[in-house]
């Protein structure tokens, strides 16, 4: 078997997970100063600000150009949404239906569901 | 032949054609690589019971012969998809409960819409888990429910089980669930209260969005991506780790997106005021405190997580009012923890002969 000590592939694999690890743990100090999360909020910030800003022009924008805009293109969303959501209940209800009148008739939707009968084998001795 | 102590001169030329023919593989499979779109995840039988909104709740069709009296019902964590416990036949979580003879449901989260930004912690706590525990009693036809949460789907559980002590919960376990978030040391920093304006984020951007969900987690780590993708490279030409990659990459990037109001709580109440564990949390003004639970719970830790440190996740044993009481430590990672090697070997059968004797 080859030594692993002078594997070049070895001392390779080696390398990387060295590397990541001290990566990581010099990262993870840098990250742990205020100063850090002071930058990183900062420009953060200012992305979020700057995108509800575009957002806000793009809306006015689109209202001059008589196009919907975000938040009516939302609330028509919130509607269909409603919509959605009725006829999934619908849905469900149908599914229950359906499925008492197979059970009723004996069909492949109504199999037994398997008994709730299992007992855990320490309580038996033995896997069930 | 040894010419030089430690080096076997016989092996090299065996080596140097090893290597070559794993480079012509590597080639190889480095195309197929990028033509192919990987292993088809969450694939175990299930059918959808209830959607609503961001809220989906599935019912796997059981497998076994005779199942256990008590259903059980997974929150998965916000964040994240819930197929990391359903990956792939043979290292599903999903699977295993089934053929060991449970009745499993899953609460899983769809991304919340731009118009669902007002979900608050309560309708989350206070609506869609009670919404989905009441399905699970209908459909199974038993009134006591075992509820397991990974991550922030065990911070759900948990307010939920305090804020209902009385039922219908019977058992809880929680996956690396945090209850220190003090101890969260990186996300304080990245959270810190005098430079992270929650408010201005929430009402510039509505949700928050997965990216910015991602890059946190990644940013804990930041070399590991880099690195990871040099030891694909050096691995591509064995199929189960190219397997294994994608399917775990797949699922750390498939991240979701936070509802605004959610957001703003969990920063507000848990990463700056600690609530949980200073016991002052409440949800829709009900007091969530957590020694009001006394179910038996068992709470499985990892040694190395690096999202939810060991710290962050001690807490909750101790604090917890259940008499019937236990946590697990095991090898591993955040994820390794609940989907790798190791919890097929390790968390998974503990898990069962822990809820078996409890599930009857």
């Amino acid at each position: 078997m080859a030594d692993k000590s002078n594997d070049p592939v070895a001392l390779w694999q080696n390398m990387v997970g060295e590397m990541e690890k001290g990566f990581n743990a010099f990262a993870n100090q840098a990250m742990a100063s205020p100063q850090f999360s002071k930058v990183v909020n900062q420009v953060g910030g200012a992305t979020a600000g700057a995108q509800k800003q575009l957002g806000d022009l793009m809306e006015k924008y689109l209202v001059s150009m008589n196009l919907p805009s975000r938040s009516q293109m939302v609330s028509m969303a919130e509607r269909l949404q409603s919509i959605e959501g009725q006829l999934n209940e619908i849905k469900a209800l149908l599914h229950q239906v359906h499925s008492n009148s197979i059970t009723s008739e004996g069909g492949h939707a109504g199999a037994p569901k398997p008994p709730r009968t299992k007992r855990p084998p320490s309580a038996d001795g033995e896997q069930k | 032949m040894n010419a030089t102590p430690g080096i076997d001169l016989a092996a090299i030329p065996e080596r140097i054609q090893s290597e070559v023919q794993r480079a012509i593989q590597r080639s190889i499979k480095g195309v197929e690589y990028l033509s192919s779109s990987g292993p088809s995840l969450g694939s175990t039988p299930k059918d959808i019971l209830h959607v609503r909104g961001t809220m989906n709740l599935y019912h796997y069709r059981p497998v076994a012969d005779e199942i256990y009296r008590i259903p059980i019902l997974i929150v998965m964590a916000t964040t994240n998809r819930g197929y990391i416990l359903d990956l792939v036949p043979g290292q599903s979580f999903i699977e295993f409960l089934l053929k060991r003879g449970y009745d499993v449901y899953m609460l899983d989260w769809a991304a919340p819409k731009p118009e669902e930004k007002s979900l608050r912690m309560e309708d989350y706590v206070l609506d869609f888990i009670p919404d989905c525990v009441r399905q699970v009693q209908r459909d199974s036809g038993e009134t006591d429910v075992t509820v397991i949460g990974y991550c922030f789907g065990g911070v759900l559980s948990l307010l939920y089980g305090s804020i209902f002590p009385d039922g219908p919960m019977k058992n809880l376990i929680c996956f690396t669930t945090p209850v220190d978030f003090r101890e969260m040391k990186l996300f304080q920093n990245f959270a810190d209260r005098r430079y992270f304006d929650v408010d201005h984020l929430i009402d510039s951007v509505g949700n928050v969005p997965p990216e910015m969900i991602l890059s946190s987690f990644e940013m804990l780590r930041p070399a590991s991506r880099a690195a990871s993708q040099v030891q694909l490279w050096e691995n591509i030409w064995n199929d189960e780790y190219v397997k294994s990659y994608r399917m775990f990459d797949r699922w750390a990037t498939d991240t979701l997106p936070l509802a605004g109001e959610y957001f703003r709580t969990i920063t507000r109440d848990l990463m700056w005021d600690n609530k949980l564990y200073n016991d002052e949390m409440s949800v829709g003004g009900r007091k969530a405190d957590i020694s009001k639970i006394k179910v038996p719970i068992l709470h499985a830790v990892a040694e190395h997580d690096h999202i939810v440190p060991y710290d962050a996740a001690k807490p909750l044993i101790p604090k917890i009012g259940s008499a019937d009481k236990q946590e697990v430590i095991l090898k591993g990672g955040h994820v390794s923890l609940v989907a790798g090697a190791n919890a097929i070997k390790r968390l998974w059968p503990k898990l069962d002969s822990w809820l078996g004797e409890r599930s009857i």
